[in-house]
C-alpha cells in the first residue's frame, strides 16, 4: 500500500517541480538609504528604460502587487507610479493596466527635480539681484506653495 | 462484494492514507530540511529553537497516531454495531474533519513560523519582479478553459436532473453552493499570487514555485469537489445510496492527494537562508 502511495505521490512532485515564468527586470530598494523610497522606484524604472530593459508597451505590476512585494506602503508605489504618469514614463490604460510609455526613452531622460531647481535657482537670483531679502522670498514662497 | 466489506477497505485506506501515509511524508521531508539545513549554516530558516520545532513536528506525529487509534475504532464500531448505513456517508465527512486536525494545526503553525520569520527580518533591501503576474502564468490555458467547460458541465447537469422533479433535491442551490466555492478558491488564488509576501527571505523563483502549486491544487479541488457533487446525485437519483459513504471516503483520498503537491526540496534555494558575510571582518 505504502509503495502504491508511493507512486501517486512521485507522479504529484515530478509536476510541481518546474515553472516556465521568465525572469524579467528586478528592482531593489533599501529602506536604509536617505533617498526617499518612490524616489528610489522611480530612479530605478527610469533606469531600466535607459538601459533597454523595459521597452515600450511592456507591462509593469499592478500597484498591489508591487507594494506587497517590496513591502510598501501602497501610497508609496502609488506615489511613483503617479510621477512617472506625469513624467511620461509609463501609462495606465484601465482594465490593461500600467505599461512603458512609448516615448518612455527620451521621457527617462528628463531631471524634474534638477529641471525645478535650476529654475527656482534662477528665480531667487533674480529676486535677490532686484533687493529681495532671503526671508522676504521664504515667505512670498510658502504663500505661493499655500495657494 | 459486500458494500460494508468496501466501506472498510476504502475506510481503512484513508485511515492510513491520511494519518500515517501523508504525515509521515510530511515529517521525512521536515526532518530532511532539520539534518541538510542546520540552524548553524541556516540560521534564518529558524527564527525559534529548532528544539521547539521538534518538539512540534513529533506532536504532530503523536496526533495523527491519535487519528489512526480513533478511525480503526470507528471500522470496529462499524462492524459491531448493527445499522442502516443512512449515517455512515456523515459519520465518514466528520471523521475525516477530526482527521485533519492535525494538518490545520500544521498550517497555523507555518503562520506563526512565517511571522516569527517577518519580525526577525533585519534585511533592509527588499527586491521584486517588474513583471506583472498573471493566472495563465501559473496554470494553462487549457487547465483553465477545463475547470470553465466543467462548470458548465455541472449546471447542465442541474438543469437535467431538476426536469425529474425529485423532492430532496435542491436544484439551483447547489449550483448556488459550487459557485461560492469557485468564489471562495477564486479568492485564495488571488491572494496568493498579489497578497503579502508571507516569507521574507524566499527567493522569488521559490515564491513562484509555491504559487504555482498553490493554484494547481486549488483547481484540482475544485474539478474534484464538482465531480463529487455531480456523483452524490448521481448516486441519489439513481437509488444506489449505499455507495455514498464509500464515495466520500474515495473523495477524500482525492483531496487528500492533491493536496500533497509540495515543492520538491531539491528545487528549493536554501542560501536564502544562509547569514550573510560579514564584510567588516
Amino acid at each position: 500500500m505504502i509503495k502504491y502511495f508511493d507512486l501517486i505521490y512521485n507522479i504529484c512532485t515530478i509536476s510541481t517541480s518546474s515553472t516556465n515564468i521568465n525572469n524579467k527586470m528586478r528592482i531593489q530598494i533599501d529602506t536604509n538609504l536617505s533617498t526617499p523610497l518612490f524616489n528610489q522606484l522611480m530612479d530605478q524604472i527610469k533606469k531600466a528604460v535607459m538601459d533597454g530593459l523595459l521597452k515600450p508597451g511592456d507591462s509593469l505590476p499592478s500597484i498591489r502587487q508591487l507594494a506587497n512585494d517590496l513591502e510598501l506602503n501602497h501610497n508609496t508605489v502609488a506615489k511613483a507610479y503617479r510621477l512617472l504618469e506625469r513624467d511620461s514614463v509609463i501609462q495606465t490604460k484601465g482594465y490593461r493596466g500600467t505599461s512603458i510609455h512609448v516615448d518612455a526613452i527620451q521621457n527617462s531622460t528628463v531631471n524634474m527635480n534638477a529641471s525645478i531647481t535650476t529654475k527656482l535657482g534662477k528665480t531667487i537670483k533674480s529676486l535677490r539681484k532686484s533687493g529681495a531679502t532671503d526671508s522676504e522670498i521664504r515667505i512670498a514662497f510658502s504663500i505661493m506653495m499655500k495657494n | 462484494m459486500n458494500i460494508d466489506f468496501l466501506l472498510y477497505i476504502v475506510l481503512f485506506s484513508q485511515i492510513m492514507f491520511l494519518s500515517y501515509y501523508y504525515p509521515r511524508r510530511m515529517l521525512i521531508r521536515i526532518h530532511t530540511i532539520f539534518k541538510n539545513y542546520p540552524p548553524d549554516e541556516f540560521p534564518k530558516l529558524y527564527p525559534e529553537s529548532i528544539d521547539k520545532y521538534r518538539k512540534l513536528a513529533k506532536r504532530y506525529q503523536i496526533m495523527n497516531h491519535l487519528m489512526i487509534g480513533l478511525g480503526l475504532g470507528l471500522i470496529l464500531w462499524f462492524y459491531v454495531t448493527p445499522r442502516t448505513g443512512g449515517w455512515d456517508q456523515v459519520i465518514i465527512f466528520w471523521y475525516f474533519m477530526i482527521q485533519f486536525i492535525p494538518n490545520i494545526g500544521l498550517e497555523l503553525w507555518a503562520m506563526k513560523y512565517h511571522n516569527a520569520m517577518r519580525l526577525l527580518n533585519q534585511d533592509t533591501q527588499k527586491e521584486a519582479v517588474l513583471q506583472p503576474r498573471r493566472l495563465t502564468d501559473f496554470a494553462s490555458k487549457s487547465l483553465l478553459g477545463t475547470v470553465f467547460v466543467i462548470y458548465v458541465i455541472f449546471v447542465g447537469f442541474i438543469a437535467y436532473v431538476d426536469q425529474f422533479d425529485y423532492s430532496w433535491f435542491s436544484g439551483y442551490l447547489t449550483v448556488l453552493i459550487i459557485s461560492g466555492t469557485y468564489l471562495f478558491f477564486g479568492l485564495i488564488i488571488y491572494r496568493t499570487m498579489y497578497g503579502k509576501v508571507k516569507n521574507p527571505h524566499q527567493s522569488y523563483e521559490d515564491r513562484k514555485i509555491d504559487i504555482q502549486t498553490l493554484i494547481r491544487q486549488v483547481i484540482s479541488i475544485a474539478i474534484a469537489v464538482t465531480f463529487y457533487a455531480m456523483l452524490q446525485i448521481s448516486l441519489k437519483a439513481l437509488g444506489i445510496e449505499s455507495f455514498k459513504a464509500v464515495t466520500i471516503s474515495l473523495y477524500f483520498h482525492v483531496i487528500g492527494f492533491l493536496s500533497m503537491q509540495w515543492p520538491r526540496l531539491d528545487f528549493i534555494n536554501f542560501d536564502v537562508y544562509k547569514d550573510k558575510p560579514d564584510l567588516t571582518k
